[in-house]
């Protein structure tokens, strides 16, 4: 239903500015050199623009743009600097985080941005009507959940707190040592309370407010243009208080969904920075035009998900066997093809300086032995296996050469067989499968991020696998004094993992794409969100 | 080649002239038709006996090998996983052909025998039943089959049964009207007189009268199923993998055509050879059984 209405929406959009514009000729190089403006595919068409609400990477990249958070990335894309926060202070028992606005800092409507956007902006968030996937990030503070779940009734109780315009306080529910980290994350960007509730009410998604003439935001950029399914512009926001280090002109995003159509694109000359690389161009450019392929580590982790309730895949033997069973280097050398890391533990190397002390091991002979043990030698009499996986290209190439692994290796016959994005998320939740293919992105640079993910009965785990035991260490570690006390922690967790197996990892992820050499100061960072406000054009 | 001909052109000759021998001389002046009908057998043999002479199998992998052109080793050469493109083609042809006939055969004996009860019988009973096929042509027929495949499940041969059991439509109407103008001629009279059954003058009286047009119609119908697989496969509805099909090989092609033409050149050729073949020999069948077109 809200789907439609953005629809309904749109195209009213597309009409109006159907009428009022002339059609934009396309952007040759040499114009957009001129005017610096930076032509970028950006996947699909996002869902929305209110950082909120959305979910999707597209979106993510739009929003550093049109937004900015308390803390913002550096020019490295590492390190944290301050964002509209000038500065802030962490108590010594790491439970209160107080921040210092920016007296510059301003809406592009040119009103200030004060420390009571952010306490309603996080109202708003932890607003149950909203829907927001997100909330949960929200829940470090305290009193946010019981907000969430309507056991307190008065914001103002909970742990966001605005004493004056400048200043805002966070009292946390227990240390949360990534929370600046988590911050750069788009659900904890300020929104413009006042313009939202005058178009439609603050609990609504899909609201006129994020049209180009009712936009509002903070960020180095304002949305200019809207052209569904065609173009998103934007252009440098003059109330920014960091306009003078923007060096762009205008953004242009183009939703190309085809990763094919896009990389033509690139080739005629009408994007600068493409979204992804089709898997058969990946070894094209990496021998003609190695200078364009970017590819650069990923903060993610693609595995298949075992439903440890179904047979055979209660047994840990039978996991660990079909774990054990696959070639993840040829894998990666020989079909994923962009420098992926073969992955054997849950947690992305060097993710917040941790490495993964534990790690699968165990040979063929081993997989073959521990399935013997489970009662199907050879695997005779196994019960029927089906392994799902999204439709995408890459997924059924991966499912096929691993199924081809598991026939050669344990003489099993799986089937494979794939679903729609929304049927395959459907199926996920209510854990209606034997083998998932999945992947997680980080929404934060820590390792909690790869462990959150297997509390039990947790929204993400789908695994209906759970460990009293790993619970307590999750919780356990949001309390250890020291980083390297609280990476000890996770390393138990990641053995108890591994030890498991409610899912077997496969590769970590890398992030390719194509960049002009006009392109200065782009980065890819392990979360794909560098500032776009650093990038530079210049021949 | 020719030498067969000749002596199936001059034997029955002896035995004087039935409609289906003329057909038959008619069918081999037409050079495409003869030919279409060549490569269709040379096709489906090579398809059925081709897999058992290979060393690889069809789901047989080398990932350090990868997508390599034709060689001496493969030669058709093989796809990113390293699997030997000749093979899966020949499989896959085993699959394609065999999807087009038992579709076809469906298609067949569902719309021969409703469009004849139709048309035979006229009256309500016929526009009764023409206005349920008119029904179902009004459906969209790919959210018909994605309907069927959410019901079937994923099993391929009840798959394409299905589509048989949609593709009949076209088939019930020509019959009809071959039925109706048929029915009216004298020899049927003669039957009915002779106090026949109505079963009886259906399927031996009017129905082979009207076996011109099914069997043309027939042979359009195979390549439509064809497509329609390769259609199916392209959504990732179809054959699911390792096994493969024409359609399947295709559209993986497509994908990769700018780096491996191969994979796309080879099936696109043999799958449209296949299906020129059956067209031609449909044309060629139509012309030969038409009496009427061509009174030599």
């Amino acid at each position: 239903m809200p789907s439609r209405l953005i629809a309904s929406l749109f195209l009213s959009l597309l009409v109006a500015a159907g009428c009022a514009r002339k059609e934009n000729p396309p952007v040759g190089t040499a114009t957009a050199l001129a005017k610096k403006i930076l032509r970028v595919g950006n996947g699909t068409e996002p869902q929305d623009i209110d950082p909120q609400t959305i979910t999707g990477t597209p979106e993510y990249r739009l929003m550093i743009s049109l937004y900015e958070g308390l803390v913002a990335l550096a020019p490295d894309g590492k390190t944290l600097e301050p964002g509209v926060a000038e500065r802030w202070e962490v108590s010594p028992d790491g439970l209160t985080y107080t921040f210092h606005l920016r007296a510059n800092a301003k809406w592009s409507n040119g009103q200030l941005v004060t420390a009571r956007d952010f306490v309603r902006s996080a109202q708003r968030m932890l607003t149950p009507a909203l829907g927001a996937d997100y909330s949960y990030m929200f829940f470090y503070v305290g009193g946010g959940e019981d907000y969430f779940h309507g056991k307190l009734k008065d914001f103002s109780e909970t742990g966001f707190q605005a004493p004056d315009d400048r200043t805002l306080r966070l009292t946390l529910r227990q240390p949360t040592p990534f929370l600046l980290q988590a911050m750069l994350h788009h659900a904890w960007f300020p929104v413009p309370i006042d313009v939202i509730a005058k178009f439609g009410g603050l609990d609504r998604k899909g609201s006129d407010w994020t049209r180009p003439a009712n936009f509002v935001g903070n960020g180095p950029f304002v949305l200019t243009e809207w052209r569904p399914n065609q173009v998103i512009v934007v252009k440098p926001s003059p109330t920014y208080w960091d306009r003078a280090r923007v060096k762009l002109d205008e953004i242009q995003f183009f939703p190309v969904e085809l990763a094919e159509t896009e990389e033509r694109m690139f080739r005629t000359n009408q994007l600068d920075l493409t979204y992804e690389v089709p898997l058969s161009k990946i070894p094209v450019y990496r021998r003609e035009q190695p200078e364009v392929l970017r590819t650069d580590p990923y903060c993610g982790v693609y595995f298949y998900r075992f439903n440890v309730q179904r047979k055979p895949f209660d047994d840990v033997r039978v996991r660990r066997a079909f774990a054990l069973a696959i070639d993840r280097e040829s894998l990666v050398k020989n079909v994923t093809l962009a420098e992926e890391q073969p992955a054997f533990a849950l947690v992305p190397p060097g993710v917040g300086g941790y490495q993964s002390r534990h790690h699968l091991t165990g040979d063929i002979a081993e997989a073959q032995r521990l399935l013997a043990e489970a009662g199907y030698p050879g695997g005779a009499g196994l019960p029927k296996i089906e392994l799902l996986y999204n439709t995408l290209e890459k997924h059924r190439t991966i499912a096929e050469a691993l199924q081809q692994m598991w026939r050669k290796n344990l003489g099993i016959d799986l089937t494979i067989y794939n679903q729609e994005w929304k049927v395959y998320l459907d199926s996920q939740k209510t854990t209606n499968f034997q083998i998932q293919r999945a992947g997680w992105i980080a929404d934060y640079v820590d390792p909690h991020v790869f462990f959150d993910l297997w509390r039990t009965g947790g929204g993400n785990n789908n695994t209906n696998w759970g460990n009293a035991e790993f619970d307590r260490l999750l919780t356990q570690s949001l309390d250890a004094k020291t980083t390297a006390d609280r990476y000890e922690v996770y390393q138990r967790m990641e053995k108890i993992l591994l030890d498991e197996l409610p899912v077997m990892p496969i590769y970590f992820y890398t992030y390719t794409r194509l960049v002009r050499p006009d392109v200065k100061n782009f980065r890819t960072t392990y979360l794909d969100n560098y500032p776009w406000k650093y990038v530079e054009l210049a021949p | 080649m020719s030498t067969a001909a000749t002596t199936i052109a001059t034997e029955p000759i002896e035995k004087g002239n039935s409609l289906w021998h003329d057909a038959w001389l008619r069918l081999q002046k037409n050079k495409l038709a003869v030919f279409g009908l060549w490569a269709l057998i040379v096709t489906t043999l090579t398809c059925v006996t081709g897999p058992w002479l290979m060393h690889y199998g069809y789901e047989e992998q080398n990932l350090d090998l990868g997508a390599v052109r034709p060689s001496a080793a493969h030669w058709l050469g093989t796809d990113t996983l390293g699997r030997d493109l000749l093979v899966r083609l020949l499989f896959g042809g085993r699959i394609s052909l065999a999807v087009g006939l038992a579709a076809t055969l469906v298609a067949l004996s569902i719309g021969v025998t409703y469009g004849a009860v139709a048309g035979f019988f006229g009256g309500k009973l016929d526009a009764v039943m023409m206005r349920a096929v008119d029904i179902m042509y009004s459906l969209p027929f790919a959210i018909f089959v994605i309907l069927l495949m959410v019901f079937f499940g994923r099993n391929i041969v009840l798959l394409f049964v299905a589509i048989g059991a949609v593709e009949w439509l076209t088939m019930a109407r020509i019959v009809r009207s071959q039925v109706m103008a048929i029915k009216k001629m004298e020899f049927i009279e003669a039957a009915r007189s002779l106090g026949f059954g109505r079963r009886r003058i259906i399927f031996r009286h009017i129905l082979p009268n009207v076996l011109g047009p099914i069997i043309v119609y027939t042979t359009l119908t195979i390549p439509g199923v064809m497509l329609l697989e390769a259609f199916l496969s392209f959504l990732g509805l179809g054959v699911q993998p390792p096994m493969s099909s024409w359609g399947v090989l295709i559209k993986d092609g497509a994908e990769k055509m700018e780096e491996f033409p191969w994979l796309l050149i080879f099936p696109g050729a043999i799958f449209s050879l296949t299906l020129f073949s059956l067209n031609f020999l449909g044309d060629g069948l139509r012309d030969a059984l038409d009496v009427r077109s061509s009174k030599d």
